[in-house]
């Protein structure tokens, strides 16, 4: 698993860096185009993804200590973060598109679609994942504390990427 | 042990939020009189703090802390390239506009 | 002169479709970024004056290239069939190799044989008008560009099988290798939209980043699938380890090792 996240994390700092050399070219209409963006709903995205990130790290550390039951509300909770995550980032699509920021409007808006979007099926896949840790931790026969954490090692992922797009996207001058 | 376990996990939690919400102060003390400029201060602080939050999320959530380490000194070393990749393409960048 | 072992192997089948499968990509790689130079891709923004100039100066790397595609092109089919096997030799279900065979065997049309019908078809054909010409390089590229979700589905499958896999055919972390490729795949699609800058065909994000990855994507499974065919015993339990070089371990437990 730490192969992915290393790996992954190259990749998408090329995708950063790739944003930030456009961004240096033409700063005025980046900027221009980077304040439709709300950054209260970009703080308010990153704690609740951060705060599923927390609720994964004492899922496992629950699976640890053999307290299945706690591990696994910790397992749902953490889906239930990334579902308000995943509620706020459609409300801020849906609502740049009406104001007319889409895709294909600015240059701004292609990175900013982008890599969201990639970020959100990375998202779209944690969730899948975190089913399985719940069928893991679930089953008396399944747990393996090893896939456990690999699970939760996937969600920290998505976490970190978001950290550094939330800052790359919404606060960078 | 396994309480202060989780109180360490929140502190964490806690910390990482706060550094989020600094955010809005530093988008606050950049602007000029309510419009957006550009600022390399701005942007090389902002990823230098994501920066450092990624690296709280591998030390603390991630467990890089108790692991082996080389794992320690991996992540780190990829924290430092992506540092140097990230704010090395928005110098290039503006160098070159 | 003593004959190599490996002629005498019953691995001889294996070797030889791997020996394709190396083959292949190397005329691949030969025929699109040397011969016929369609790789880096041209220019999206190009208008009808362009793309005339562009197929005047590719006519005949174009013509030559493509007859070797349009001869060899099938040897494509080794790759996948060692795929197929990896995935026939894991503990999991078949469902998982049949469905990796029909996706690449179907993403195969747009991803790899349009490109080189519609480029052939510029090429052979100067005296056509401008717009048509125009139209089959935008077909050509974007076919090929475009369409690479495709191969998102069959990285997915082929993940997946690794990681339930119980025979240790391929080491977890090609897993999730897979799921990396299968993410950089899909960043292609916005080609669709541009034709100048980061997504556009010839884009750093959607052919740069994506060709990088796909190169280490490659020579990764090449590498792996020969390794495979080494430790292949051709038996239906976890594949065995190769031997150490240099025996660090008592022989005994060498043996035990290798039974359990």
């Amino acid at each position: 698993m730490w192969f992915f996240v290393l790996f992954e994390s190259m990749i998408f700092t090329a995708y950063f860096g790739v944003y930030l050399y456009h961004r240096g070219q033409h700063e005025t209409a980046f900027l221009a185009a980077q304040s439709h963006l709300d950054l209260g709903l970009g703080v308010l995205d990153t704690i609740a993804l951060l705060a599923s990130s927390w609720a994964v790290a004492r899922s496992v550390q629950a699976a640890r200590s053999g307290r299945y039951d706690a591990a696994r509300r910790d397992a749902l909770l953490t889906a239930g973060f990334g579902g308000v995550f995943a509620v706020l980032k459609v409300v801020e699509w849906v609502h740049q598109v009406h104001a007319g920021n889409t895709f294909t409007s600015q240059e701004f808006f292609q990175f900013y679609f982008f890599l969201t979007a990639i970020h959100f099926i990375h998202l779209l896949i944690g969730f899948v994942v975190i089913g399985v840790l719940v069928r893991q931790l679930s089953g008396v026969e399944r747990r393996n504390q090893e896939t456990v954490e690999t699970c939760a090692t996937y969600w920290h992922t998505v976490d970190f990427l978001w950290v550094l797009i939330f800052a790359l996207v919404y606060v960078v001058r | 042990m396994f309480s202060t376990l989780n109180k360490r996990l929140l502190v964490v939690w806690v910390v990482l939020s706060a550094i989020t919400v600094a955010y809005l102060w530093i988008d606050h003390s950049a602007d000029d009189n309510g419009a957006a400029r550009a600022s390399t201060a701005v942007t090389l602080s902002a990823i230098l703090l994501a920066l450092v939050k990624v690296r709280i999320i591998m030390r603390e959530f991630m467990e890089v802390r108790d692991a082996p380490r080389r794992l320690c000194w991996l992540t780190d070393l990829w924290v430092a390239l992506m540092a140097v990749g990230l704010i090395g393409m928005y110098l290039v960048g503006k160098a070159a506009a | 002169m003593r004959r190599p072992t490996w002629l005498d192997s019953p691995k001889r089948e294996l070797w030889l479709a791997w020996g394709a499968t190396v083959g292949f990509y190397n005329l691949y790689a030969v025929v699109f970024f040397l011969i016929t130079r369609t790789q880096p891709p041209g220019q999206p923004s190009y208008g009808d004056a362009g793309v005339v100039s562009w197929f005047a100066s590719h006519h005949d790397g174009l013509l030559v290239g493509m007859a070797f595609i349009f001869a060899l092109g099938g040897l494509s089919s080794t790759s996948l069939a060692l795929i197929t096997y990896s995935i026939r030799r894991m503990s999991v279900s078949r469902a998982y190799a049949y469905a990796y065979l029909l996706v690449y065997a179907v993403a195969a049309i747009p991803g790899f044989l349009f490109i080189c019908v519609a480029m052939t078809a510029g090429a052979m054909r100067p005296d056509r008008s401008p717009e048509l010409q125009r139209w089959l390089y935008d077909l050509g590229f974007l076919s090929f560009s475009g369409t690479m979700g495709v191969f998102l589905i069959g990285s997915l499958v082929w993940m997946t099988a690794i990681l339930l896999d119980k025979n240790r055919v391929f080491p977890k972390w090609f897993g999730y290798l897979n799921l990396c490729n299968a993410l950089t795949e899909v960043v292609v699609a916005p080609a669709w939209f541009f034709d100048r800058g980061a997504f556009a065909w010839n884009g750093l994000v959607a052919w740069w980043i994506n060709v990088f990855v796909f190169g280490i994507y490659t020579g990764v499974f090449i590498t792996l699938l020969r390794s495979m065919i080494r430790r292949e015993d051709f038996g239906t339990g976890p594949l065995p380890d190769l031997p150490p070089r240099k025996p660090r371990r008592s022989p005994e437990n060498a043996v035990a090792t290798a039974a359990s």
